[in-house]
């Protein structure tokens, strides 16, 4: 009897911690779901056979009367997924290859059959042709702290070279492949008002949702491929015939795992403190290890040092071949793909944007885990926005994506560029779900206008308040899931603790105009003047008499200089003034922004040589930096330098093809 | 022997040519600044009197670009066409210069230089161009064939496993074939063009047959000489361009200088190929077959020779 009561504590202790700590010494989350999969890929059917048992534990105070799944894989089921009709797939147009996966059976703790109680649902557009989403109602409500447990058998189809997972020949990137809880989401979570799942379908402009996870996988495939997934390799067994090996994985705390097997990798190790890192590579590109190792370990240093520590101990990465090339560019935070090409030149630093940019998904979609469905600025943006101020820093500041003695490009202009040159720029807010993003501005939005933002946001209220706003962030919310408000908050809270009232009783202001709205940000020097002020000459009454009167003012010329300032974009934002005067002087002011124009005016014996709203180009949200300055004597060297080299150029390339 | 007199012959020639090479130098000069000034002015037109060219000081800078905007739009399709256009003529102006320049290289000099400039490279224009574009046509194939089905083999049996660099060093490999095989076209193609200039009668198709045959017969002379003549002209091309496109000169008249000076360089690199053009007419002219050698042609090649002209 005592043994049998140990039994059962042990397993409650299991089900509410999530298993032993393995990976790691404490869980870093509140684990409310875990899978066991035993997995066996078959490469003559390009199929994914499974046998999955999960649980999910109600960790609301709600009565839950069903659960919700996501079943990613049928995106590629038919034409008229809802994935593929946001792809705009018409079965004519070229030849396809289907990917699907089919539910074998499906059963509960009592092995009670599930299928009859499970149906497919399309929470965000009703189409009935879509199969990414099933609900499941239970045989009873969960209720508060109780546990559903599920048995899965599953075959999961490997599409042909598709969206992040699939197959190329011998090649298979695993994504998305197996029966995936969605997130309940109780009242107050979030922006919930009453509790319900959040479990959207697969749509093309959307990343993921998902619980932070214990994962204990079981991995099948021929003995001659190379493996690698998001968990630490605890086991791996040859089959006794030789032909297959089974390796055991376990992955703690993350929000999904992925794996990916092929012949051709070649396996690299490295470490960053108490990181493990693998990478996977094919041979070809062996010559570009040092470059992938060094992007990961930047971006480690830089976001353990400015955000907070990456907790795991092993990170595995991959580099797909280009065959494998819809692999590349995805990340479930251990585990992530790079991309690069068998060729890539020293100056070119896409691998390293890839794999910094990748990596940095650990920290906003791994350790916080926002919704990407619904916010994906709060991921992308903000990951972008980190990606750029990482190769900045470890590339040069003008150079972090192409560093070539002729032409270099920083990251963050690169963001900064997208958006402001978008046509697309006022189609709407960010707060739009990914999928909902009109004209295909969905990357632009969520991507290269946050980044921007959070530059302009850096510009404003320090580079350091900046870093502290994103430790107290991940201080607060890692593993919690925070929303686009929460973040706002975190904002509001650092930057009245640092700077007071500076810049009012919050930063609502800010996020108002800039993330959710849709004004631009423009200021323009309109010009500036230095008027000689003139003696008095005239006639001057005086009690009851009139005289003339000649009233030298000075020796010396006193100039009346008045610098114009014109603000043509909506957005209003605190701007850096610089009026530099021609003995030398340069006087800084500060311009609230609120008033369409505003002049500074200035009496002596200088005039104004040039005046510079936003000096430093902090306000990268600025739509024009053409029109930021003015100045009696612009400097055409650049220009003139420029086209001498265009005429060389165009010189030496007719000569050459003259023979 | 023989190379070295070639050699000294065609440097003789072609200080002799520097008129010529200063009418090369100033057409295309013009021709290039059709374009490059309208779009000078335009870009400064566009700054204005703004202080963004600071963020250009260090490299292009795509903020700028980006936020030049309408202007861009607007100078960008200009920029295109206007490229196109100057390639086109430019190329056509260099045939045209280059019937002069050959026809002021040769030995048989009866009149004026610059009017045998302009006569000869008006009377050879199409010959030339037929000359120009078949070696380039040639060229092109062989390049195609030679480079294009190994490094085709190389990267299609590439599934992923292969070492680093197979690729990069069968690229190597294939260079230097080519560069090995360009003097041999340029031969071709400047013996055919030595050879039209001294024919009243324009056969191109001919003449590209006495240049394969000039080649062929003279090689063990004429492919070090070519080949010589070559790296001296590469050498001197590639160092200036890497130099003067990576200078940054920052004040006006720093720009100023160095826009001379890459003139001078420019006008370097044309007495350099006129160079290459008084050696192979040296070297045809070697073949009495081929040449009505005028009376006191020996007394002039001689004197040539001894820079006494």
């Amino acid at each position: 009897m005592k043994r049998i009561f140990l039994l059962s504590v042990f397993c409650i202790f299991i089900v509410q911690t999530g298993l032993p700590q393995i990976v790691n010494k404490e869980p870093l989350s509140a684990r409310q779901t875990y899978y066991k999969i035993d997995a066996r890929l078959d490469p003559e059917t390009k199929i994914v056979s499974g046998s999955m048992e999960a649980y999910w534990v109600n960790k609301s105070t709600d009565i839950v009367p069903d659960i919700q799944l996501h079943l990613y894989m049928n995106a590629f089921k038919n034409n008229k997924s809802t994935f593929n009709q946001d792809a705009g797939m018409n079965l004519t147009d070229k030849k396809i290859e289907f990917g699907w996966i089919d539910l074998k059976s499906l059963k509960d703790r009592k092995g009670n059959d599930l299928l009859g109680r499970m149906s497919y649902i399309s929470p965000d557009d009703n189409n009935a042709d879509d199969q990414t989403v099933i609900r499941i109602l239970t045989e009873s409500p969960t209720k508060p702290g109780d546990t559903v447990f599920i048995k899965v058998d599953f075959e999961t189809k490997l599409p042909k070279g598709s969206f992040r997972t699939g197959y190329a020949d011998d090649y298979y990137f695993v994504g998305q492949w197996f029966p995936k809880f969605g997130v309940y989401e109780p009242a107050g979570m979030r922006y919930a008002t009453a509790g319900g799942w959040n479990c959207h379908q697969f749509h093309r402009n959307s990343e993921f949702y998902s619980n932070h996870s214990v994962y204990d996988v079981n991995i099948t495939v021929p003995e001659d491929y190379v493996t690698g997934s998001g968990g630490m390799l605890l086991n791996e067994v040859k089959a006794s015939d030789g032909k297959s090996k089974t390796l055991t994985y376990r992955a703690e705390d993350i929000v999904d795992f992925a794996w990916t097997a092929w012949p051709g990798y070649a396996v690299f190790n490295d470490e960053w403190n108490h990181v493990k890192i693998t990478l996977l590579i094919p041979h070809i590109r062996k010559d570009q290890v040092d470059r992938q190792f060094h992007a990961v370990k930047s971006a480690l240093e830089y976001l353990t040092k400015n955000v907070g520590p990456f907790p795991w101990p092993h990170l595995t990465f991959i580099d797909p071949p280009t065959k494998g090339s819809f692999a590349g560019g995805m990340e479930y935070t251990t585990l992530f793909t790079s991309t690069s090409s068998d060729r890539m030149f020293d100056f070119l630093h896409l691998p390293e944007m890839v794999t910094v940019h990748e990596f940095g998904h650990a920290y906003f979609m791994g350790i916080l885990a926002s919704n990407e469905f619904e916010e994906p600025w709060l991921d992308e943006g903000v990951n972008s926005f980190w990606e750029a101020r990482i190769m900045d820093q470890y590339w040069g500041e003008n150079s972090g994506l192409i560093n070539h003695p002729l032409f270099k490009i920083a990251d963050k202009s690169y963001s900064r560029t997208s958006y402001v040159g978008s046509p697309d720029r006022q189609v709407t807010t960010n707060k739009e779900y990914s999928w909902n993003y009109p004209h295909g501005t969905y990357a632009m939005m969520s991507y290269t206008k946050a980044a921007t933002v959070l530059y302009t946001l850096m510009g404003i209220i320090g580079e350091e308040t900046t870093n502290e706003v994103f430790r107290e962030y991940y201080k607060k919310w890692a593993f919690k899931h925070p929303s686009g408000r929460d973040f706002i908050n975190v904002v509001n809270e650092v930057v009245t603790r640092v700077h007071g009232n500076k810049f009012g009783p919050d930063m609502n202001w800010f996020f108002d105009q800039t993330l959710y709205g849709t004004g631009l940000v423009d200021y323009k020097v309109r010009g500036f003047n230095n008027t000689k002020l003139r003696d008095f000459k005239g006639i001057v009454s005086e009690a009851d008499s009139n005289r003339f009167v000649t009233n030298v003012i000075k020796d010396d010329t006193i100039f009346k200089s008045t610098a114009q300032l014109y603000r043509p974009g909506d957005v209003i934002l605190p701007v850096d003034v610089m009026v530099h005067f021609s003995n030398g002087d340069t006087i800084q002011e500060i311009w609230d922004g609120k008033e369409r124009f505003k002049d500074f005016v200035y009496t002596g014996v200088s005039e104004i040589d040039w005046v510079k709203i936003d000096p430093e180009y902090k306000l990268r949200m600025d739509i024009n930096f053409t029109n930021n300055s003015k100045t009696n004597d612009a400097d055409m060297v650049p220009i003139r330098r420029y086209m001498d080299k265009f005429i060389i150029f165009m010189q030496y390339f007719l000569n050459l093809m003259s023979l | 022997m023989k190379i070295l007199t070639h050699l000294r012959s065609g440097a003789l020639r072609s200080f002799k040519a520097w008129k010529g090479v200063l009418v090369v130098w100033v057409l295309i000069l013009f021709l290039i600044s059709l374009l490059a000034l309208p779009v000078k002015s335009g870009f400064k037109s566009m700054i204005g009197s703004s202080m963004v060219s600071e963020l250009l000081t260090d490299t292009v800078n795509i903020d700028v670009i980006t936020d030049l905007g309408t202007g861009m739009g607007v100078i960008m399709p200009v920029m295109t066409i206007g490229l196109l256009l100057v390639l086109f003529f430019g190329f056509l102006m260099n045939v045209f210069v280059t019937g002069g320049l050959f026809s002021i290289l040769g030995s048989n000099n009866d009149s004026k230089p610059s009017s045998r400039f302009f006569a000869g490279a008006t009377s050879n224009f199409w010959s030339f161009l037929i000359i120009i574009l078949t070696t380039l046509a040639m060229l092109m194939v062989t390049a195609s064939v030679i480079g294009g089905i190994p490094i085709m083999i190389v990267r299609g049996g590439d599934a992923g496993t292969a070492e680093p660099g197979v690729v990069g060093k069968t690229v190597k490999i294939v260079l230097i074939i080519l560069a090995l095989m360009l003097p041999l076209f340029l031969l071709v193609a400047d013996y055919a063009r030595a050879w039209q200039v001294v024919h009243e009668e324009k056969k191109p198709f001919k003449a590209i047959g006495f240049g394969f045959s000039r080649t062929f017969r003279t090689l063990s002379v004429s492919y070090p000489l070519m080949l010589i003549l070559v790296a001296f002209q590469t050498g001197f091309g590639a160092l200036a361009a890497s130099k003067l496109l990576s200078a940054k000169p920052d004040t006006g008249k720093a720009v100023f200088m160095f826009f001379l000076a890459s003139q001078i360089l420019f006008i370097i690199k044309i007495l350099l190929r006129a160079w290459r053009y008084g050696s192979v007419t040296s070297a045809m002219e070697e073949v009495s077959d081929v040449i009505e050698v005028s009376p006191d042609q020996s007394v002039r090649d001689a004197e040539l020779l001894q820079g006494q002209v």
